[in-house]
């Protein structure tokens, strides 16, 4: 039991490397993993689980990392957009890349993310209506989503 | 964005989760898709935190012969991606794809959203629609309550202090269609009105109905009088309407962001119109 006002200790696995840290229980994940861990590549859109900036894999699914605790996600595995490329670019961040599917980037690493558990779900079958839905949780303000759908689609065909 | 300080406690069973909800001030943590948002919000606050996720004795799926159990802690996804529900209980199948987003439903759970009751969450018109029967645990021991008797009003439910839901029971309808019509203001919302509706047709005309709407009232309205326009009757355009207008005229939708209550009225006739219209 963590009393309100203490912290506690979690260990989590982040992008292959282990971590340790002391978070208040009212520490959301993104926080954690944003000013503790110093992985900023995750963004905080809307901050109210509406806009998906700050999705990321935690334990093999999509969450949102605003709306989870740090403490929820002791003893897992997360997978954040630094930990994608193993420092080269990932096929997804290539297709977007060569199709124009960002312009200020924002919602971009949320973006990815979900099409990487959208694609590691549905493999190169997806269809442009399973891309639309399966990304509807995630808000772009900018390119209009169209070709952030082609990014998708040329993602999915090509191989890993 | 901060939710105000609180505690936390990781039971390592459901006794020690329900001691420590009735000891402390506390309140349950499922997917938490409702409830973090509520605390950053400061809609709510509270003492501690008792995260259920551990108790893996809650997250389940049974298929039982004439029923179907779903344990509360069920997250929306793997609900939809049951192939037993899918063919059993196809309402609930419905309803769950279309809760929030891929993210939200891979966190959120069924027992959270029956407990939490929002008057536009999908569940609570499909848990009446279908009559299910909510069980709840607490110290005081086992309580099994009708969904009709269990949603109270927004955000209110006859859950006590210190109980939990622990399980959903789903009655299979053997020989009805079913079906689930949301509209929404935008992708990924709460239903602005939906409708659950489970149908019997026999020699064409009907031999059992439910109407039931999420969005259109404090909880979710189950349209008594208008299935008793439908029932022994034919369905035909003349009776599917009047059922429509007989349901709207029972209802007493809020006016809000997402429409207002007149606005809501002519939603839920026009699908009701609609759904009943494709089920012929
Ligand atoms: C962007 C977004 C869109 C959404 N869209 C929809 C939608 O379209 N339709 C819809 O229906 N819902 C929608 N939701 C809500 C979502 O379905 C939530 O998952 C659900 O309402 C709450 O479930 P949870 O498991 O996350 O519960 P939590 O948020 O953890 O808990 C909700 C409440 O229930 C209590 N509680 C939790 N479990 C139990 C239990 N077993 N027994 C007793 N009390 C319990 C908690 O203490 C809390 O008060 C949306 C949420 C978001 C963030
Ligand atoms: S910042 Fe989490 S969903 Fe927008
Ligand atoms: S590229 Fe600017 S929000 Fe998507």
């Amino acid at each position: 039991m963590v009393k309100p006002g203490e912290k506690v200790k979690i260990k989590v696995k982040v992008n292959g490397v282990q971590y340790e840290g002391e978070v208040p229980p009212r520490k959301l994940l993104v926080h954690f993993l944003r000013d503790d861990l110093g992985l900023t590549g995750t963004k905080v859109g809307c901050d109210t689980t509406t806009c998906g900036a700050c999705t990321v894999i935690l334990n093999g699914k999509s969450v949102k990392s605003c709306t989870l605790l740090a403490v929820q996600a002791d003893g897992g595995e997360i997978l954040t957009i630094e930990g994608l490329g193993n420092g080269k670019l990932h096929r997804i961040q290539e297709a977007f890349s060569n199709n124009f599917a960002l312009q200020c980037g924002f919602c971009t690493p949320g973006m990815i993310m979900q099409t990487y558990y959208l694609l590691k779900e549905k493999g190169s079958e997806i269809s442009e209506e399973e891309i639309r839905d399966g990304l509807h949780g995630n808000i772009c303000r900018c390119t209009g989503y169209q070709n952030i759908i082609k990014a998708v689609e040329e993602a999915s065909k090509v191989r890993s | 964005m901060y939710p105000p300080e609180f505690g936390y406690f990781k039971p390592q069973s459901l006794e020690e989760a329900l001691d420590f909800l009735e000891k402390e001030d506390a309140r349950p943590l499922a997917g938490g898709q409702s409830l973090i948002p509520m605390l950053k919000l400061r809609i709510i606050s509270t003492g501690y935190l008792v995260d259920l996720n551990p108790l893996s004795s809650l997250s389940f799926v049974k298929d039982e012969g004439s029923q179907v159990r779903v344990g509360a802690l069920t997250r929306h996804a793997e609900i939809t991606s049951n192939t037993m529900i899918k063919t059993e209980v196809p309402l609930l199948y419905e309803a769950s794809r279309q809760v929030g987003d891929v993210q939200v439903r891979n966190v959120g759970t069924i027992g959270g959203s029956v407990s939490n009751a929002d008057p536009a969450a999908d569940y609570p018109s499909v848990l009446t629609a279908l009559d299910a029967k909510i069980v709840t645990t607490s110290k005081g021991g086992s309580r099994e309550i009708n969904a009709l008797n269990f949603f109270k009003g927004p955000f209110t439910t006859s859950l006590n202090e210190g109980e939990l839901v622990k399980e959903i029971v789903f009655p299979k309808l053997n020989g009805y269609k079913t079906s689930y019509v949301k509209v929404v203001r935008r992708a990924g919302d709460y239903a602005m009105v939906s409708i659950a509706v489970a149908l019997r047709l026999k020699e064409g005309k009907v031999e059992d109905v439910r109407l039931s709407y999420s969005g259109v009232s404090d909880t979710p309205y189950r349209a008594k009088e208008a299935e008793k326009v439908l029932m022994e009757r034919e369905l035909n355009e003349e009776n599917i309407k009047k059922a429509a207008e007989v349901a709207a005229s029972g209802a007493n939708p809020p006016s809000d962001v997402r429409g207002s209550s007149w606005y809501r009225k002519e939603v839920m006739k026009v699908i009701t119109v609609k759904t009943l219209g494709d089920m012929k």
